[in-house]
């Protein structure tokens, strides 16, 4: 049904000027799933990303988000922060921590952004601001735990290697309680037994926290053995969709990703 | 790759002789109208005795202090191949830091008995009234600049402008302007400091709100010009604010309490102890605020702007906060100035008077309140002692100049000021070993 779906992208086409990046996207994904979108580079992956979070404004079309209390919310026009208070998490392609803070720290930033501001209590330290703070820590802990890098806890951020940055941007989305977690392309820059690891932690995102999982990914193996659906997208539009054996099958992708002739794409 | 080098090493020198170059000019003779030029020219070619040892033509030495001020910089940037274990070392995590917290709090008792004491120890009427106007208020202000400048990363230069606003609105409430007073009523100069805070406060968020979407240098000129506005308003509004002559009628602060009766007169040191109390309790606030949820935030939006906004950080929100709050301390600086002098004047509110406050947070290190009381402390203090007992040849008006040199110095050899904060100081490593991505553009693999 589509009550159920907690992304519904309908005709969405954003420009830069003269550059379409997205021309039409139609793509929808259902609570608790496990959704990909593939493509070779420059189709327009980063771009549906960047609008389904409220960094770019697509000029048509709409997106709506099946918020926390099944309560639908149109994304366009919102304010990237505001997307997030919704309940719409990501990471980033070239992962962004706040380097010269903790493992620690960005994790709490992300647990306590959401709450008021409290200016005056946080100087005054009242109550209200240690029991906050306690809150926060012990969330954080207990995502830190659940990513596995607590025994990192205190290790600046940019000092980390680039699958345990993974793993803390992942417990950094977590931590300000979304509904689905997207993520770009986690498994850039990581080896073969962090990828493994990395599979079993965004599977269990969604089996223990229960969290949508929306993924680009350029590593069809990781693709193909974790999301239950994909869409593929080339040149800013959808070319195919399906489940991973459906579109291992789909001439179009094979197509989109060897090219037709003999000009070979480089990237994929 | 030599000719590269060969270059790096000629552009180094260049910029060493011109420094000295300002300096021979700088501690040289002066021109006069029938020689315009002779200042200049003199300063090079006057033949004078260096050091008491020899005599020579005034080159000679200065060229000398170059190719010694050259030699300190190359040996300082080499020791560059050991950033990577800069890296590291910066990189290690304090031993959790509340097993630091008992030591700085020793620290800052024993400097706050040394406050105390001080105006009993110093006689000289000049060091006791310098403390108040020019040691402890610019602490203030630099604690208060600290965190729009140093904790939330903006650049503003029209600091001034809220001092200004402050030290106008006590005027303004205890009757001292040809307008009328608040309500009619002239209070005392105790009402003016929440009137001023909060009307500062307001001044931040007008301006804030739709400045603060720029970023960097834009946001820099933008504030730069509220400085210069207030400042002309100021003047210019002959019927409100009493134009170019300012007003002298602002009364002393005093306390009338049932038999409690207080009147803080002429004397500086009642002043030191009330401003003490002022910047007591700022200090205490803001160093909460930077280890709150707010102060991460800050953090946060400072070292990327849109991880901050992804994780739901409001960045428009947090900037203007940190505007208001740094205003406020100006705000409260401005009461403190106008009813210990009794006098304000437009043109104490100039844009050196900004840059003079954010010379002081950068000298102690942005973000780091100790380092900025530290800065202010050092600076002010030597700066009223040139004025105080000036060397052969010094101006007040060359004070600038030398500030100038120090900032210059302290780019090259300790970028994140005297006692830098720890955040700050990974953030300077991060950069410079190419580490951070504090500066990219949003990442993506589109246009």
């Amino acid at each position: 049904m589509s009550s159920d779906r907690i992304f519904d992208v309908e005709s969405v086409t954003l420009r830069f000027g003269g550059v379409v990046s997205l021309n039409d996207v139609s793509l929808h994904q259902n609570r608790g799933e496990i959704l990909a979108v593939i493509g070779p580079n420059g189709a327009g992956k980063t771009s549906l990303f960047n609008s389904l979070t409220g960094v770019y404004q697509p000029q048509e079309g709409s997106i709506t988000f099946l918020g926390r209390d099944s309560k639908p919310i149109s994304i366009i026009g919102k304010k990237a922060h505001r997307v997030s208070s919704a309940g719409v998490a990501r990471t980033f392609q070239a992962s962004r921590m706040f380097s010269a803070l903790t493992a620690f720290e960005n994790v709490k930033i992300g647990a306590e952004s959401h709450k008021g501001i409290g200016v005056l209590g946080a100087m005054l330290k009242g109550p209200a601001t240690r029991r906050g703070e306690k809150t926060s820590d012990l969330k954080t802990a207990q995502l830190l735990d659940f990513v596995g890098l607590t025994d990192k806890a205190n290790i600046v951020s940019a000092s980390l290697s680039y699958g345990d940055r993974r793993r803390l941007e992942i417990a950094r989305g977590l931590a300000t309680d979304p509904q689905v977690l997207l993520l770009d392309e986690p498994a850039a820059g990581t080896n073969p037994s962090e990828k493994v690891q990395l599979t079993e932690l965004i599977r269990k995102v969604r089996d223990v926290m229960g969290v949508s999982i929306l993924l680009i990914e350029h590593d069809m193996k990781l693709v193909m053995s974790l999301a239950e659906r994909l869409y593929v997208l080339n040149f800013g539009s959808v070319i195919a969709q399906g489940t991973p054996a459906e579109i291992r099958a789909n001439d179009a992708v094979i197509e989109a990703y060897l090219g037709s002739s003999a000009d070979q794409t480089k990237g994929a | 790759m030599k000719s590269i080098l060969t270059h790096q090493l000629f552009r180094r020198f260049i910029t060493a002789a011109a420094v000295l170059a300002v300096v021979a000019v700088m501690t040289g003779p002066a021109g006069s109208t029938e020689a315009p030029t002779a200042g200049f020219t003199g300063s090079f070619s006057e033949r004078s005795s260096f050091f008491g040892f020899f005599e020579t033509v005034r080159w000679v030495p200065f060229l000398f202090l170059a190719l010694v001020f050259f030699g300190v910089w190359t040996l300082w940037l080499s020791r560059g191949a050991q950033i990577k274990s800069g890296v590291s070392q910066v990189m290690q995590v304090p031993r959790a830091a509340t097993q630091r917290r008992p030591v700085r709090w020793g620290i800052g008792v024993v400097l706050l008995f040394v406050a105390l004491i001080l105006p009993h120890v110093i006689n000289d009427p000049f060091w006791q009234a310098a403390m108040v106007e020019q040691i402890a208020v610019y602490v203030l202000l630099a604690i208060g600049l600290n965190v729009v400048v140093g904790f939330a990363g903006l650049l503003d230069l029209g600091f001034v402008a809220f001092y200004a606003i402050g030290a106008y609105v006590t005027a303004w409430v205890t009757g001292a302007l040809p307008t009328p007073p608040l309500f009619g009523i002239h209070m005392d100069p105790f009402f003016a400091i929440p009137i001023a805070i909060v009307i500062v406060m307001v001044a931040g968020i007008v301006l804030g709100v739709p400045t603060l979407r720029l970023r960097g240098d834009y946001l820099a000129i933008v504030t730069l010009g509220f400085g210069e506005i207030i400042t002309i308003f100021a003047n210019n509004l002959y019927g409100i604010t009493g134009g170019s002559q300012g007003t002298s009628l602002i009364p002393h602060f005093s306390l009338h309490i049932g038999p409690i009766k207080y009147v803080w007169g002429l004397a500086p040191v009642p002043y030191y102890y009330l401003t003490l109390v002022f910047v007591v309790i700022f200090l205490l606030a803001f160093s909460l605020l930077e280890h709150s949820r707010v102060g991460r935030a800050w953090t946060a939006i400072r070292e990327d702007e849109v991880a901050a906004e992804s994780v739901g950080i409001n960045p428009l929100k947090y900037k203007v906060m940190a505007f208001a709050i740094g205003a406020s301390t100006a705000g409260f600086a401005g009461v403190v100035t106008a009813s210990q002098s009794n006098n304000i004047f437009p043109s104490s509110f100039s844009l050196a008077f900004s840059i003079n406050i954010l010379v002081l947070v950068i000298f102690g290190g942005m973000g780091s309140i100790f380092g900025v009381v530290l800065g202010a402390l050092l600076i002010q203090t030597g700066s009223m002692y040139l004025l105080h007992s000036p060397p052969a040849g010094y101006q007040s008006s060359d004070l600038y100049i030398y500030l100038g040199a120090l900032l210059v110095v302290m780019m090259i050899f300790r970028p994140a000021g005297l006692v830098p904060s720890r955040r700050r100081r990974r953030e300077i490593v991060l950069s410079e070993a190419g580490e951070g991505h504090m500066n990219e553009v949003l990442t993506g693999d589109q246009p």
